[in-house]
């Protein structure tokens, strides 16, 4: 029983951050009607073939919404990515971001 | 005879061209050594910058070319981040190319 009470507050408790996560970092599934535009380039899913490219698939949510946000500032300057994040709201971006952070992924952190 | 002539032209230049591109790319044996430095942030999971904070990018299998092209952008001052730059600085082109060529090694 009070294995239970413990196995139903964990899934509360997972469920909830789960959410929160979502509300914080934005809507993956918003994000991937939002992304059509973006898989000209970066592939299906941010799963990139060309290398001039990068891969988008499973890289790191607040990352993805710090490059953006720079492309929009003219922080990180191209032409191409100005344009594309330059129509972007703050919500667009983080659901791309989330999108693109949830897809499964090749990328991996490097050994030391 | 002549459509022949020109298949072995073809075949020749295409070799070339390939054999170009190869030597072209970096060395990743050499690009696991000038790595060393990028590791201390790179090479740990999770590794977020100081402020303002978030995680640096995973760079483990990325393309190399998109690696080059971004430290290359850091060097000439298109792309600003203060520890990248400073990185990318002392970066030749063919240091560049041998640590995009060690990055982007698929995950075994």
């Amino acid at each position: 029983m009070k294995g239970l009470a413990v196995a139903v507050f964990t899934c509360g408790l997972a469920v909830a951050s789960t959410q929160a996560w979502a509300i914080k970092h934005g809507d993956p599934v918003a994000g991937a009607k939002k992304a059509q535009t973006c898989f000209a380039c970066h592939g299906k899913g941010g799963h990139s073939t060309n290398a001039m490219y990068p891969i988008l698939a499973g890289q790191y949510a607040d990352y993805i919404i710090r490059a953006l946000h720079d492309y929009k500032d003219g922080i990180r300057q191209n032409p191409i990515m100005r344009g594309m994040a330059g129509s972007l709201s703050d919500k667009d971006i983080q659901d791309l971001a989330a999108y693109f952070s949830s897809q499964p992924t090749t990328l991996y952190t490097l050994k030391r | 005879m002549r459509a022949k002539w020109s298949l072995a032209v073809g075949g020749m230049s295409l070799f070339f061209l390939v054999a170009g591109a190869a030597q072209a790319a970096g060395n990743p044996v050499a690009g696991r050594e000038k790595a060393y430095t990028c590791l201390g942030c790179h090479g740990v999971k999770g590794y977020r910058t100081m402020y303002p904070s978030y995680h640096v990018p995973l760079l483990g299998g990325q393309h190399a070319q998109y690696i080059v092209n971004a430290l290359m952008e850091y060097k000439n001052g298109q792309r600003k981040m203060a520890t990248m730059q400073a990185q990318a600085e002392s970066l030749s082109k063919q240091d560049m190319e041998d640590i995009a060529a060690y990055f982007s090694q698929k995950k075994q």
